[in-house]
């Protein structure tokens, strides 16, 4: 599986919607199902998917998937 | 864990990336501002707009006034928002209040969307639960407002009443339960 679709179907796991929902614009609370309680189980299954450690400015940060990509280039996780 | 510091203007708390620190005169315009702009005022019980006078009057009053403070919530040195709390029972002190009613709406529309919005409500519950040792806090939330009733929920307030305005109340054992994972996530140490 590559690292894009690792990562949508993270999205798509923890928030509960379709694949073809997880698109770069999709964001933060513009869907009921991405609340603050889906945001708390994506944050957790990315740093288990992706072995990496979020820490409070970028889970802060990460208010749609275009600046999760951001985020997880900073540790190395590229989408190309 | 918050910490909580006495200045002359009064008690500052620090918490959850966010600060609260008292009011002081010269944010009253951009308070004033949020205050009287659409989408905060129509989630307000009063909906009147705020004049300079009736805010420098409340002003007055309320930096003497016990029973209640106010707060500029802070993040990334920036003001975002408000945040109040106010004893319920007339006349009472916070320090001595058992039932307290907090109160905040996010200015920037910027943070509002985001999860940052529930740090300065945590900062403000543990002080109200682990600070000032209250039993409970209520707040009255539109019916209309269903995002501001929703996130109490998930903070662990009940409904207690549903009327013209719907009653919400949170006990300090409900509050630990429910904020414990945001709390983790919002507290995490910064990079070095």
């Amino acid at each position: 599986m590559s690292q894009i679709e690792k990562l949508i179907s993270v999205f798509s796991t923890s928030l509960g919607i379709p694949e073809a929902a997880v698109t770069d614009d999709l964001q933060y609370n513009s869907l009921p199902e991405w609340d603050s309680t889906a945001h708390m189980v994506l944050i957790s299954e990315l740093e288990n998917q992706f072995d990496i450690m979020l820490d409070t400015d970028d889970i802060i940060d990460m208010s749609s998937v275009r600046v999760a990509k951001q985020i997880l280039g900073k540790h190395n996780i590229t989408f190309e | 864990m918050i910490s909580v510091n006495a200045l002359p203007s009064g008690i500052e708390l620090a918490g959850y990336q966010v600060s609260l620190r008292p009011v002081e005169k010269a944010d009253l315009n951009l308070l004033r501002n949020w205050r009287n702009q659409d989408e905060i005022r129509q989630h307000m019980v009063s909906q009147e707009l705020i004049s300079e006078e009736q805010q420098s009057a409340w002003y007055q009053k309320t930096t003497r006034d016990l029973t209640q403070r106010h707060f500029v919530i802070r993040y990334r040195n920036q003001s975002i928002g408000s945040a109040n709390i106010r004893s319920l029972a007339p006349g009472c002190a916070l320090t001595e209040a058992s039932i307290i009613e907090p109160g905040l709406y996010i200015g920037d529309a910027k943070y509002r969307n985001n999860i940052v919005a529930f740090s300065p409500t945590l900062l403000l519950n543990d002080y109200c639960f682990y600070h000032l040792n209250c039993t409970k806090l209520v707040a009255k939330v539109m019916p209309e407002n269903t995002a501001a009733i929703n996130y109490n929920v998930k903070l662990g307030y009940k409904i207690i009443n549903q009327d013209k305005l719907v009653e919400i109340e949170l006990n300090k054992i409900d509050y630990e339960k429910s904020s414990r994972t945001l709390k983790s996530l919002l507290s995490r140490s910064p990079k070095t």
